[in-house]
């Protein structure tokens, strides 16, 4: 169903597209004696037409729930590329921070203070990509593939490693993450205990 | 072609309450189906406005003068060019274009973000909707740019008003549409975390670069209107404190203060509340401006007209906006608590709130100043003008403080700056701008606050060099490179920081600009063939009075010759175009002789095609081209900014801006000395203006209608100008003083709205005090609220001892990899 779906969306995009073309193309030979300016607005308001139909398509087609499954999987990897994105972008502030402290315009208590709130957003991110999937575990396999060992399956996600070290919920005994207010699971107030 | 333009914009409208419903209820029930349904709705409002925005288009390249907003703003014998964007060029035009660009970017921003933010974009469609939807209603009820002629209909348009066919004028409305559209983005990012309750700092980083390319084209689209009123109006300025201007002015400033204050929030976690309201105002503000300069309630030389009814449904949405807006910032204020504390007055958070203060006040101030005069109507039954002395006075101390908050902000640190840092970082700009003080003195400057400006300049010049030159070597000690690869490096590296240094460096030649304008020399002189006047060093001599005609307009061009120290410089040809059907209403085509020096701004005030005289004004402009040099290079350093996030949007934003520096220094380049031939010719002595006229000429409103000071009216043979100014120098042949004139103009008139800014006296002394009290208020707000945090304990640091070991060795071994 995946593949068809993905065919039948590419085929719809496709067919607007083409129907659009086409019907440019016939304004172009049935208007005649119009001024070029207007064969080509006329041709391009057809055109636009086109995809006023792609828009009103991907309006109902979720109802029909023909690409729910793709989507899906898209979503997967559009998250991953937000967290990746914001991993960066929290380093790169990191980066920031330690260049202010080398041009000397930063104290070291203070930059002590704002690094730590950093590294501690980043390496929750780091977590949350873990967490993800078996991700790192793949990459692991393929490194091995290409290096021509034969993966023994040993390779312990660092993801699983961290998951471990992380507490445990005194209300229901589920683990949750360094930074959580409230328990994922039975919704306890972490903080308030930990404090 | 027109029934099928309304049936498209009530399609579009049916769509927006249908995206609504859909999304409201898909981020109710939680159904993604639903929530993809109003997204792909959201769309579809982009595809049919797009759809009707070519039906209109053709309808003016064909002339389908039957659509009455055709045959109103387009002819025949029109070019090309100016046939399409006529589409912009009248009120309700103008509006479908709004929702046309608002469609597409909102469009734009809801795919990029919709897998990112995904728990907003459904609320993000909700807000963006609502809002195109009021304009919908707008065009369907009250301005249909469909609405065609009920009988006959015309054989051909009315045309577009002849001011309006100029290069700068097409592209001037878009590039502030897509600026003031664009900042509608923030807000429904803003909202939706608000309804949401998301309000962490992912909504800030959504919106900060749409904010960031908005803030450009606001700017690109403010410069363009300058050059536009430089070389279209005719008298020799750039800036006239109109409403309309104003109103492009006013969300500029609160999304410059925004641009700042969201620095504050993402390195500190600060001002969270402050934040949201400033996105809430900015929006307010671009709706407010639109409301301004299409309802009527201001008068201006280029606002649409009176139109009490859609003044009613503007007040009625802005009242929505606003309770709406603010009604969810309190239900929310508990999520919003942040985390406030100023450990320092002298740190970066300190300056930024500084900056705020400033910029916040210029908006006021500004908006303020616009509406007096709606406001003394309300009250005193007289309606005032607040025209450019009024702001001027004003402005220029405002200005200068930010200027200087410019230079100082970069140099202090985040937190706290110890006193050591302070001396260190302080030690070179100052010295620059002592330098720079009493060189200008020992040249014997005459204009202090043009001196001052220039001073402030060579500080902020001095802080930007040496955060480059003490980055690159820091930079350079760490990757061992020379220091210019250490230069591009560290602007590559970081590029929101040093793009943003780039756009200071913008400002600063844009108020090397202003400062010149203290140096302008303007005459009026009576030329016949052969006879020469001098002003400054430039001497102009008139050769020709010559007419010619294209079919579309007929042409009056005074051929001249500029010489300086008897050596030619350039030919130039100002001249008065009268465009067919609007020969009543000539349009002034300036000749301008551009350097980096000054300009000479050649008018062609009136002329007598018989006697073969030319009546001329003569402007010398010093640095004016730094202005737009200025922001040439502002529009590079927010391009270079806005490319960490997207590449898109870099190239997007780059392309616009560039062109016109590029158009700009090219014509600078172009108009460069040519020949050199011997001047010869009888000089006449220009119109003789004291000090004093001069100044009254300012303060003076010209009675043609124009609403502008007697120095100010572009208008061509103006019989009211010419009154005033006869009136003018009567009075001051009487031996009349400064008070006297005015009290004399008041007495003639009946009313003090014959003057350019309100006497200080009953209650327009509220026009002079008022600013005073909110800046100060302001300033008290500020500075009790920062009290209260510098009092606040700040908690003890975490520490990294939460941190698993392993997890921070990688995040080392991350940050090693990133450079």
């Amino acid at each position: 169903m995946n593949s068809e779906t993905s065919t039948d969306s590419i085929a719809a995009w496709q067919l607007f597209t083409l129907a659009g073309l086409v019907g440019a193309t016939i304004t172009v030979f049935v208007s005649r004696g119009q001024s070029t300016a207007g064969i080509i607005f006329l041709s391009f308001t057809i055109f636009t037409a086109a995809i006023v139909g792609v828009a009103t398509w991907r309006t109902f087609v979720p109802f029909t729930g023909w690409d729910d499954q793709g989507r899906r999987q898209v979503f997967g990897g559009r998250t991953r590329a937000a967290l990746e994105r914001e991993k960066t972008l929290v380093l790169r502030s990191i980066k920031d921070l330690e260049f202010d402290r080398a041009m000397g315009k930063v104290s070291l208590n203070d930059f002590d203070q704002m690094s730590t709130r950093l590294r501690t957003r980043a390496a929750r991110l780091i977590r949350d990509l873990d967490a993800g999937a078996g991700y790192r575990n793949e990459i692991e396999k393929e490194i091995a593939r290409r290096i021509g060992r034969e993966f023994q399956g040993q390779v312990v996600s660092a993801g699983s490693a961290i998951a471990e070290t992380l507490p445990f919920c005194s209300q229901c005994g589920q683990r949750h993450g360094l930074e959580d207010r409230f328990c994922k699971h039975c919704g306890a107030n972490i903080q308030e205990r930990r404090e | 072609m027109s029934f099928l333009g309304s049936y498209l914009l009530l399609a579009a409208f049916v769509t927006c309450a249908y995206a609504i419903a859909a999304s409201v209820a898909g981020a109710r029930r939680r159904s993604q189906r639903l929530i993809e349904s109003g997204i792909g709705a959201f769309y579809l409002i982009a595809a049919i406005m797009s759809v009707a925005s070519s039906v209109i288009v053709y309808a003016f390249v064909v002339g389908d003068y039957s659509i009455k907003y055709v045959q109103r703003y387009s002819d025949s014998v029109q070019p090309l060019f100016y046939k399409i964007t006529s589409y912009w060029g009248g009120l309700d035009g103008s509006i479908m274009f709004w929702v046309f660009l608002l469609s597409l970017f909102g469009s734009a921003a809801v795919y990029v973000n919709r897998e990112r933010h995904r728990e907003l974009i459904p609320y993000v469609v909700v807000v963006i909707s609502a809002v195109q939807m009021f304009f919908l209603f707008l065009m369907i009820i009250h301005n249909n740019p469909f609405e065609t002629y009920l009988t006959e209909s015309p054989t051909d348009g009315a045309g577009l008003n002849p001011l309006l066919q100029n290069f700068y004028m097409a592209i001037h409305p878009p590039t502030m549409y897509i600026g003031f559209v664009g900042l509608t983005i923030p807000y429904a990012f803003g909202m939706a975390a608000l309804i949401t309750g998301y309000l962490d700092d992912s909504w800030v980083r959504a919106v900060r670069r749409w904010t960031m390319i908005s803030w450009l084209f606001l700017s690109v689209g403010l410069a363009l209107g300058m050059v536009w009123a430089y070389e279209e109006l005719g008298w020799g300025g750039y800036w006239g404190w109109d409403p309309v201007e104003n109103a492009g002015l006013l969300p500029w400033f609160t999304a410059t203060a925004f641009l700042h204050s969201v620095r504050v929030q993402e390195q500190r976690g600060m001002l969270r509340v402050w934040n949201v309201t400033l996105v809430i105002l900015t929006f307010f503000l671009t709706i407010f401006g639109t409301f301004m300069t299409r309802s009527g309630v201001v008068q201006s030389v280029h606002a649409f007209g009176e139109d009490p009814e859609l003044a009613r449904m503007f007040i009625i949405f802005m009242a929505v906006i606003l309770t709406v807006s603010f009604g969810f910032v309190l239900y929310r204020l508990p999520l919003l608590r942040a985390r406030n504390e100023l450990d320092s007055w002298v740190s970066r958070e300190a300056a930024f709130l500084a900056n705020n203060w400033i910029l916040l006040f210029s908006a006021f101030f500004v908006l303020f100043a616009t509406m007096f005069p709606t406001l003394s109507e309300a009250v005193t039954g007289e309606r005032l003008t607040v025209g450019p002395p009024f702001f001027n006075r004003w402005m220029l101390p405002i200005g200068l403080t930010l200027l200087l908050l410019t230079g100082v902000g970069p140099l202090l640190a985040w937190r706290k700056s110890t006193i050591r840092n302070l001396r260190d970082q302080f030690l070179f700009p100052v010295s620059a701008a002592v330098v720079t003080a009493s060189v200008l003195a020992a040249l014997g400057m005459r204009v202090w606050v043009s001196g001052l400006c220039f001073a402030l300049c060579a500080f902020v010049v001095g802080t930007i060099s040496q955060e480059f030159w003490r980055g690159a070597r820091v930079r350079q000690r760490a990757t061992g490179t020379d220091v210019f690869t250490a230069l591009i490096g560290l602007t590559s590296r970081n590029r929101r920081r040093y793009g943003g240094y780039i756009v200071h460096v913008g400002i600063v030649l844009i108020f090397l600009g202003f400062a010149g304008a203290g140096f302008k020399q303007d005459e009026q002189v009576l030329l016949r063939p052969g006879q020469q006047a001098q002003v400054s060093d430039f001497v102009v001599r008139l050769d020709a009075v010559r007419v010619t005609d294209d079919g579309q307009k007929q042409m009056i061009t005074a051929h001249t010759t500029v010489f300086r120290d008897g050596e030619e410089l350039a030919r130039m040809y100002p001249a008065r175009w009268f465009f067919r059907k609007h020969e009543d209403e000539p349009t002034t085509e300036v000749a301008i002789r551009r350097t980096f020096g000054e300009d000479v701004y050649l008018v062609l005030a009136a002329f007598d095609l018989e006697e073969q005289s030319a009546s001329m004004e003569i402007v010398v402009n010093p640095l004016v081209n730094w202005v737009w040099l200025g922001f040439g290079v502002l529009a590079l350093g927010t391009g270079i900014a806005l490319l960490p996030e997207a590449a898109f949007a870099f190239a997007m934003a780059r392309m616009p801006a560039n062109a016109v520096t590029t158009s700009l220094l090219l014509l600078s380049l172009l108009v460069w000395p040519a020949a050199v031939i011997a001047q010869s010719g009888q000089t006449v002595p220009t119109v003789n203006r004291g000090a004093l006229e001069r100044q009254l000429e300012g303060e003076i409103l010209c009675t043609c209608g124009c609403r502008r000071p007697l120095n100010d009216c572009g208008m061509f043979s103006c019989q009211g100008r010419a009154t005033q100014t006869a009136k003018l120098k009567g009075f001051l042949a009487e031996g009349q003083d400064h008070e006297a004139v005015i009290a004399s103009f008041v007495r003639d008139f009946g009313s003090e709205s014959v003057l350019a800014a309100p006497v200080d006296r009953g209650f327009n002394r509220l026009a002079w005090l008022f600013p005073y009290l909110v800046a100060a208020a302001a300033l008290i707000g500020i500075v009790t609220t920062t009290r209260r945090w510098t009092r606040q304990v700040p908690p003890a640091p975490a520490g990294e001892a939460g941190l698993d070991p392993a997890l921070s060795a990688r995040l080392d071994d991350e940050l090693r990899n990133l450079d």
